[in-house]
Parts: C-alpha cells; structure tokens; sequence
C-alpha cells in the first residue's frame, strides 16, 4: 500500500536529509519510494518541506494533497501546514517547538521532546533520527525499523563508531515513545 | 631565360583563387591575406580552424580554404572556447568586427580573455557597421558620421569610442594584447608579425591572444580609399593609438 | 542493474555522460543547478568538458562550438534562461549541430516563479528560436523514463543532425526515485564524421565549413528538406501512451508530471466504474496525432486536458485533432502552485457530472 509521509520544519534541522534516508530505507528494502523536497528562494533559515511516499507497487502520482503521516519539526510548518494530514493520520512532532495545542481529535498525535532528547545524548542534530524512530515504531508499514536502522548504518559508514552508536540510540529513544502508539 | 625567374611572391594556400568581393579599397582582403600568410609561415595550413563572424568579414566563407565554422553575432569567442576545449591542437581564431566584438558581444569576448582561453581573437576595427550600411559602431569616432549619428557621434548620448585592446589588456589571463593599423605598409607588416607571434604563442599553449587591426571603410565613410587611409592617419590611430599593450614574453 | 535512488537532474546527467555526452556549458538558474553542479564533477572524471559560462547565450553557443567537432554535447535551463538560448538553438538547427537542450521549467512568463511548471510547452514545440525549424520535444513523466530518453536523445540529434529538447518541470528535476541507469557508452563520433570538423593529427581531407547562413537557392532546399524530416517524425518516431483509450467515454491528456496525478485520477476512476482513459504524448514534437483519431467519438463525452500551467498550453493542439469531435475541457494549476492527487480527481469528476 502507498504510505505517504509529509516532513517540515525549518532548514538547517534535517527536514530534506531525514526525508532521503526514508526514501532510501524504504528502497534498500525493496520497496518503491519518492521523495519530492520543496525548496524556497532561501538558501538558510526558511521552511524546508518534504514528501516522502513508500510503495510495495510502483509510484504514480508523486503528489497526494494530504498525507497519512506527518513529521512536524516546529511551530510555524505547524501552522502552515496543518490541513495537509489525512483524518485519521499519524502527527509526530517536535514538543519542544510545536507550542500550539493539538486541536484535531480525527488524527493521532505523538509528541516527542526531540530537541531535548537529543541534546542530551550530546548532539542536537539527531533529532529527526528521533522522530522517524517514533513514527517507525507506531507505524511499521511505512518502513520496517530494522531496515531503517541497517540504511542508516550503511549511509553512515564511513563516520567514526560515535557518530553510528549516536543515530542508533537516537533511533531507539523515539522507538520507545512511538511504540505506545503502535496499532 | 624563363628558369632564372625566381617567385618571390604567391597566394597564400588558405586564400581561395576567387576574386574578392569586398569593397574597392577596403582592407578585410588584405587582413585575410596576412593572416593567411601568418598561418602558412607556421606551416598551419591543415590544421587551423577558422571561427567567422556576421558581417562583412563572414564573406571570408568565399575566400577561405581551411575548416570554417560559421558563428552568431558576438557569440564567436563562446563557439571558439567550445571548439578548442574539444580538440586542443587546433589552431583555433576567430574574426570579429567591431559591432560583434564591442558591443554585442561584449561578455563573451571578456569572459574568454578572462579564462585565458588559449585561442586568437582578431578584432578588425573599422569604426562602423559595414554591411547593415553603415550604423554607428562602438568605435565610431566622437564626430564622425554614420547613418544613425547624421550630425557625427555626440558624446552627449553616445558615449566615448571603445578601447578594446587597452581594456583587454588589463586582464590577469590574455598572453598577448597588440594593435596595428594596416594603412600603411610598415603596419601592415607589423600586423602580419604579431599575427604569427599570437598564433606561436597560442600553439605553445600561452593563452589567449588578441590583435586589433584598425582598418576602414570607404563606403560607409564615404571617402575615397587613399582619403580613408589618411583619415585613419589623422583621426582613427590618433584615439586608437596602436602599440603592443601586454605581451608574457617580455620583461616575464 | 540494481536501481537506484537518484534526483531527477542528476539522474539526467549522469544518463548524458552515459550516452556519450562529453561536454556541457551552462548557467545557473533554479531549478536545474543540480545539473551543472553534477556534471562539473562527474564529465572531468570521463575526460569531458564542464564549463560554467558567462550567460546562457555563451553557454548554448560553446555547446555549438563543440558540436562542430562532433562532440556529444548539451546544455540546460529553466524558461527564463531557454529564451537566452533561444538564438544558440535556432544556430544549432540552420548549422545543423545535434546537441541536447534540457528545460527544467518553472512558473511563467518573465522571472515567473522558481516552482514548477509545465509554462514553456508553446516555446518547446512552435518556436525555440527564430526561423520556423523545429525540434524533438521529449517530455518525461518518470526519472525512469527521463534516464532512458536522455540516453536516446543524442542518437536522434546526430541521426536528424538536429538538436533535441528535454522538457521536464521542476518537480520531475528535483524529486528523487528509482532508476536503473543504462549502461556506460565510449564516445564516438562514428556518427558524425562524415561532416564534422574533427581532424585526427595527421588526416589530412579537403577543407570543411559549417556555417548558418546559405545562398538563398540551398536554403530553400535545406527548409524542404527539414520540411520532409518532420514529416518523418510524424510517421516514424512519435512516442505516446495509450492508457485504456479503447472504451474511453472521457479522455484525459497530460504529459509529463501532470500526466502522473492525471493517471492516479483515472486508475482511481476505473475502479469506480468510469470508463475513462488517457493520452499521454512522450513526444510533444512531434505530437501524438494518430492517438485521437483512434478514438471513438460516438463514444467519446469529452476530453480533458490537464496540464500544470494556465492557461492551457497544449489545447490547441488537441483541438486540431479532435476536430470539434468532442468537448474539451481543461484543468490546471499555475504560478508554480502544483497539482494534486485530490484537486484532479474532483476537477474530472467536474466533467463527468457536467457532460453525464
């Protein structure tokens, strides 16, 4: 089935690159997959979107209006694009930055404090390693985290053991808070 | 009696045994046949490539015997550059008039001198727009008529003539930056040497060479051609003062 | 192969490189600087050319440079920098070089938007440049699709001696998806010897010129002889798909990535019992004229024609076809505003409701 997954944030928090590793964990596993980055007139500091849908069928349309999951990474994608999730879809969001109440009570909503978690395990940049391990864990049809987790080790393979063990404990943080969700 | 005749002169190979179809007294035939005479002197004859430009001198399509490649207005130094990145052991130049080096093609001729590009540009400057009849070009000079400056050219509106070797001249990358005039027979002798010295040059892998060769236009100035050759005498090399303006060879 | 995972403008060059192609010249302009900024690492590796020019009419004018010496070689940008080259490409065609244009479009006219946008489909097809020559339009749909016509471009450009056009809008340029790239080519200029100006260093043959400007007695000739060539395309090298036109009471027609959530709509249709089909022209030039007279207008309720611009772009030349056969109608979205799955469906359904 077509999962479809929307990212946002702000540029320079990982938006495109968590988006990439999820269209190529999804194709390292067999899967087809497409991912559609929006880009603005800046190059630093503007809202960075992205679409990402995994498929066990091929692709047709790379452009759904409303996805089933959605990665929010801060507050002003937040109000931007709230409308852009289907009912009864998956929010797993930056907690530390989405201040805004969640009003939308057709959709789940997965707040994670990924900014603080990731500071705490010492590099602030693996927060979106964070929130993709909580969506993988409540939703395990868009990619299988085991898969996920060997795509990372393999696009990471040249960096030193630290930065490896650093996206895999990353990943676990947020599996362990998506898993409650899970169906 | 016959074998004592000694040649002491001929066509250049790459000049076609037609006869020319420029103007009485112009001088883009004697310009073709110096440089001709410059390539056959390197023994180039095979393996020069000859970019043309618009205007008057792409007649040299008539009278040239070699490989030719046809090129848009201002564009020739661009064709040039990709022509000689292709194939690095050709003796690439391109012939460009006035209006396609100086105005038109202002960025391209600049940009290919900048990247020091190791071709030849020969720059014939004659003050105006030959073929199109005779509109003013860059290089028109302050007073001097033309069908667009009736009363001659106003620096009021037109601005000053345009000194393509000196501004040439002052980029980091060409090798060699000279300007002769071809009314005399003095320069066009000295033409002929700096023409062979920037194609040395270019086939020793020295960058980018750049002649201007002031020449005239009877028609369009309306003159005379020895009345053309004086007024180049009084007023042309008097602002385009000829000279050699950078050469790597010397004091390097 | 194994497929990979490649953005849509590099995807493209590195298919180029593939074919053989060992020269670019180009400009920056967004959204295709992942083309220039691909190939001036990948064509130094094969011994190629990358030049970053000083415009977009420098740019297209080296590429014909290096076409002369039988060099496969190409160029790329988006509408605003196309109408630069406009001169280069007319140059091209009158000097018959073969040489690749891609157009990674975006919103228009003038500065327009850096979004995607299918706006420059006129431009592509009646007039890249002045002079009244054309030009093979191949517009793509998938990276797949754009890969494999990238790979067959510059054969038909030397086969035609005759420049050939990618069109692709943003969104096709920067997405990213599975392809399987073709296999290496050596460069050759086997096809080109006959004319071009290579010369090994010790051949020695009679001088050749190649020039755009003719005594007016070969031009005429040359103009009946491009003439003819167009019709060939006609006969011979139309590309188009034929998604389930047999029954079809509502035919959509898209290309390109319109063509894509055009395509979702009608699965999505077919499965709710419509009978509704689709053309799908991979050359735009030249155009899938046989697809509409193939259709049964006792049958046919109205054509649709979907497209990620607007005003309608392509319209006139479905009318040509359908000859008053059928209604058209269009849909689109413009100013690099993109269409979507949801927002398509409802505008066909629009249609149907209105035609019954």
């Amino acid at each position: 089935m077509k999962q479809s997954i929307l990212i946002s944030g702000s540029g320079g928090q990982g938006v495109l690159s968590a988006g990439m590793l999820l269209a190529q964990s999804a194709a390292d596993s067999g899967k087809y997959a497409s991912f559609l980055p929006e880009y603005g007139p800046e190059q630093r500091g503007g809202s960075a979107k992205c679409t990402v849908l995994t498929s066990d069928k091929e692709i047709i349309s790379p452009l759904p209006k409303k996805c089933m999951y959605w990665i929010c990474m801060n507050e002003q994608s937040f109000k931007k694009f709230g409308t852009q999730l289907k009912e009864g879809g998956v929010l797993v969001y930056n907690s530390n930055r989405v201040t805004s109440p969640i009003t939308r009570t057709d959709i789940t909503a997965i707040p994670v404090p990924s900014d603080q978690l990731a500071d705490q395990l010492g590099n602030p940049k693996a927060a979106n390693i964070i929130l993709i391990g909580a969506l993988l864990a409540a939703r395990k049809a868009i990619v299988d985290p085991e898969h996920f987790l060997k795509s990372l080790e393999e696009k990471f393979a040249s960096k030193s053991d630290e930065i490896r063990e650093l996206n895999a404990k990353a990943f676990k943080i947020g599996g362990d808070i998506g898993k409650d969700y899970a169906e | 009696m016959a074998k004592e005749y000694k040649k002491i002169y001929s066509r250049p190979y790459a000049i076609m045994p037609v006869m020319s179809g420029y103007c009485p007294g112009c001088l883009h035939s004697l310009a073709t046949k110096i440089i001709a005479e410059a390539v056959e002197e390197l023994g180039q004859q095979e393996n020069a490539m000859h970019i043309l430009p618009v205007g008057c001198s792409a007649l040299g399509l008539l009278y040239w015997r070699g490989d030719m490649v046809g090129a848009a207005h201002g564009r020739a130094p661009a064709v040039a550059t990709g022509i000689k990145r292709c194939c690095p052991d050709r003796l690439v130049f391109a012939y460009q008039g006035d209006g396609d080096l100086a105005a038109i093609g202002l960025a391209e001729i600049i940009s290919a001198a900048n990247r020091g590009e190791n071709f030849t540009v020969i720059f014939a400057n004659n003050s105006t727009y030959g073929m199109t009849g005779g509109q003013m070009a860059p290089t028109t000079l302050i007073g001097q008529k033309s069908t667009t400056t009736s009363e001659g050219r106003r620096v009021e509106d037109a601005g000053y003539p345009i000194k393509m070797a000196e501004i040439i001249a002052q980029l980091e990358a060409p090798a060699y930056v000279a300007r002769f005039a071809l009314n005399t027979p003095k320069g066009v002798n000295e033409a002929r040497k700096g023409i062979k010295k920037a194609f040395r040059m270019q086939l020793e892998g020295k960058g980018f060479t750049f002649i201007e060769l002031l020449t005239n236009c009877p028609t369009n100035w309306g003159m005379s051609p020895l009345k053309s050759l004086q007024y180049m005498t009084e007023n042309t090399m008097k602002y385009f003062v000829p000279g050699v303006y950078k050469d790597v060879e010397v004091g390097a | 192969m194994a497929k990979v995972l490649m953005k849509g403008c590099e995807a493209v060059a590195e298919a180029a490189v593939r074919a053989g192609c060992r020269f670019f010249a180009g400009y920056p302009i967004t959204p295709q600087n992942e083309i220039p900024e691909y190939l001036s690492r990948r064509l130094p590796e094969v011994g190629g050319v990358f030049i970053q020019g000083e415009s977009e009419v420098a740019s297209v004018n080296m590429v014909y440079g290096a076409a002369t010496m039988g060099v496969r070689a190409m160029t790329s940008s988006s509408g605003p920098g196309i109408s630069l080259k406009a001169e280069g490409i007319s140059y091209l065609a009158s000097c018959k070089l073969p040489a690749l244009i891609v157009n990674v479009s975006r919103g228009g006219p003038g500065l327009g938007s850096i979004q995607p946008a299918q706006s420059d489909y006129l431009q592509a097809t009646k007039a890249l440049g002045h002079g009244g020559f054309r030009v093979m339009v191949f517009a793509p749909y998938t990276l797949q699709e754009a890969v494999d016509l990238t790979y067959q471009a510059f054969d038909y450009a030397e086969r035609d001696r005759n420049p050939v056009f990618l069109l692709m809008d943003g969104c096709l340029g920067a997405i990213m998806e599975l392809v399987e790239l073709p296999e290496m080519k050596e460069p050759s200029d086997e096809n080109t010897k006959k004319w071009n100006l290579r010369k090994r260093p010790d051949e020695k043959r009679p001088a050749r010129a190649l020039t755009p400007i003719y005594p007016e007695i070969i031009l005429e000739m040359e103009n009946k002889t491009r003439g003819e060539l167009y019709k060939k395309w006609e006969r011979e090298d139309v590309k188009v798909e034929e998604f389930m036109i047999d029954d079809a009471e509502y035919v959509v027609v898209a290309y390109g990535i319109a063509a894509r959530v055009a395509k979702e709509a009608v699965i999505t249709l077919r499965e709710q019992g419509y009978k509704i089909g689709m053309i799908r022209p991979i050359t735009l030039y030249p155009f899938p004229k046989q697809s509409f007279h193939k259709l049964n207008y006792d049958k046919v309720k109205a054509i649709i024609d979907i497209e990620l611009t607007i005003p309608a772009q392509m319209r006139d030349d479905i009318a040509l076809e359908v000859m008053g056969r059928a209604p058209i109608f269009e849909y689109g979205r413009s100013g690099g505003n993109l269409l979507d799955d949801d927002g398509t469906y409802d505008a066909i359904m629009k249609v149907i409701k209105e035609v019954g």
